[in-house]
């Protein structure tokens, strides 16, 4: 079953652009990364599922039902994280909590509780006079403490320290053992890489990659890196399957997804004076996704 | 309920204040009257009618009987009008705006509550904060104004008055909450419903100055209530509060419509 379902979303800010035509689905039970650099679109999409701003075309299902038409029923069983935490001046981190606890339906003081201490938060200081990770720590615990089904969290870890993000990932990994579904958004790869099932990637408002991770780590991907003995005309190496394509001086470096023996045979024309052939990281390969053009 | 409580705990402080500064007012205000009344022989009415009618109108000297309590009171009253009409329009305006403003829109909408339910919630706590003002303000105009009146009853006078104020507060606290929710930067909610309600307050006293211009009274609040009319002769005109009602219910319509329709701004 799909926990979320977005088909064809498009948003517009006036005449500038939020996302286009942006599809795919959350199943039930995964942990699914949203992956691109900043300004790339990632929270308008949650924003749209959340109903908090209008697609200019386009839906989006929850729990197979429509996010707009269906909002406040739905939002029962979502826990939100926004990406920039502020809340209700002049408020402890208790009240905070009991207020957006008074939203549903049930009590959840002994939630709380076991929240706090898990993520070391004091429930008695004012908001005010909380560090930003701190305040991310109340963010994480008003998202999390109606244990809701399907959690949003929109670049949940920026302001913690490793520690806490340790804790805050195994947490999520109970939760999602629990049968939680999550939507996870990042524009650092590593955290997603460690986390998640499946990742989408959007950049400059569209989808352009929706992958498993596994199949994103398995070996299709050569790091090439080449010494030559005498300069190399640029479009040499510009062949399907080579990407981030760089030179400098003698030093030319480039992605390569596809037959070896075609990129081996290339190389052997050339007269090189080294050679390397490796398995990239995965930042390099999103590098690829993130740098223009 | 819990979004109404939250809004009545964050404004209690302010409403306090307001409150406190409105007895003050009155107070003075009406210690003046007494400080007035002893000027020797001479009573103020005498000076008054020596000034330029602009002036006098000013004062409202010219509809007024000042040698009395109650004439004084309905002759700076328009000071308790444009306290309450401008304590309405930040209400009005701030009370959905301020959760963008202060970025927590996005933790409030994000919670299972309809956008509806929110204004609501806000209009209650807004009609609560006006309501408290205008009882406070009812309750202490009573006891100064009758303290000074020798006698005279005057709690009749001042009930009318402030039911007229009441009126005149809901529709600048519509305005405002339909600014809000209207605007696509809340920011510009609260100094658009205050300018116009000073526009609307200047209108009606270039028409107490100028009376070609009396057509113009239907298009501003001021006019609908008039303290005159209300002390000394018509009271309550059935078409002002028909319009009063009218205008209202319009705003508030229009509020729910434009907050479900728009984007937040985040």
């Amino acid at each position: 079953m799909n926990v979320i379902e977005v088909n064809n979303l498009t948003k517009y800010y006036g005449k500038s652009r939020g996302i286009i035509d942006v599809s795919f689905d959350v199943e039930e039970g995964e942990i699914f990364g949203f992956i691109g650099p900043n300004g790339a679109g990632k929270s308008t999409t949650i924003r749209i599922l959340l109903s908090l701003i209008y697609p200019t075309s386009g839906s989006a299902k929850i729990f197979g039902k429509d996010c707009i038409n269906y909002g406040p029923e739905i939002k029962k069983d979502i826990g939100y994280l926004p990406s920039e935490v502020f809340y209700y001046d002049n408020m402890k981190v208790i009240d905070l909590l009991k207020y957006s606890a008074s939203f549903y339906k049930k009590d959840c003081s002994k939630r709380i509780k076991e929240l706090s201490e898990m993520m070391d938060l004091d429930l008695n200081k004012r908001i005010d006079d909380l560090s930003y990770g701190n305040r991310k720590k109340v963010g994480i615990l008003q998202g999390l403490l109606h244990e809701p089904k399907l959690l949003i969290l929109d670049e949940p870890t920026s302001g913690l320290d490793p520690l806490m993000q340790q804790r805050f990932f195994n947490l999520l990994r109970e939760e999602n053992k629990k049968g939680v579904t999550i939507l996870f958004s990042s524009h650092i790869l590593s955290e997603v890489q460690k986390l998640c099932n499946r990742v989408a990637i959007i950049k400059e408002g569209r989808i352009i990659s929706l992958e498993k991770i596994s199949t994103l780590r398995e070996n299709s991907y050569k790091k090439v890196t080449i010494e030559v003995n005498s300069p190399v005309k640029g479009e040499y190496f510009s062949i399907d399957g080579v990407s981030n394509l760089e030179m400098k001086d003698n030093t030319i470096s480039f992605l390569f997804k596809g037959d070896t023996n075609l990129i081996v045979k290339k190389i052997a024309e050339i007269s090189i004076s080294d050679v390397t052939i490796e398995e990239p990281s995965l930042e390099e390969i999103f590098m690829h996704y993130y740098t223009r053009g | 309920m819990n979004i109404y409580l939250r809004e009545m705990k964050s404004s209690r402080k302010s409403l306090f204040i307001w409150c406190i500064a409105m007895i003050v007012f009155i107070a003075a205000a009406m210690g003046k009257y007494a400080a007035s009344s002893y000027v020797s022989g001479q009573s103020l009415n005498d000076i008054i009618s020596k000034m330029p009618e602009a002036v006098k109108s000013m004062f409202g000297a010219d509809r007024f009987d000042l040698s009395k309590a109650i004439g004084f009171y309905g002759a700076m009253f328009i000071y308790v009008v444009l306290m309450a009409a401008i304590h309405a329009s930040l209400i009005g305006s701030n009370i959905i705006s301020k959760e963008e403003d202060d970025k927590t829109a996005e933790f409030l909408m994000s919670k299972p509550v309809s956008r509806a339910k929110v204004i609501t919630s806000k209009l209650l706590a807004a009609i609560t904060n006006i309501a408290v003002f205008n009882i406070i303000t009812m309750l202490s105009s009573i006891y100064f104004v009758g303290y000074y009146s020798k006698g005279e009853n005057v709690t009749d006078d001042v009930i009318r008055l402030m039911i007229g104020v009441l009126f005149l507060q809901l529709i600048f606290m519509s305005l405002g909450l339909c600014f809000s929710a209207f605007l696509k930067n809340p920011k510009l909610a609260s100094p658009c419903t205050v300018g116009i309600m000073l526009a609307t307050y200047i209108l009606s006293l270039a028409i107490d100055i100028n009376s070609h211009l009396s057509g113009l009274k239907y298009l501003t609040p001021f006019k609908y209530f008039d303290a005159k009319n209300l002390i000394y002769e018509k009271g309550f005109e059935i078409i002002y509060i028909v319009l009063s009602v009218l205008i209202i219910s319009v705003f508030i319509f229009a509020a729910y419509v434009f907050y479900q329709k728009r984007d937040l701004k985040i």
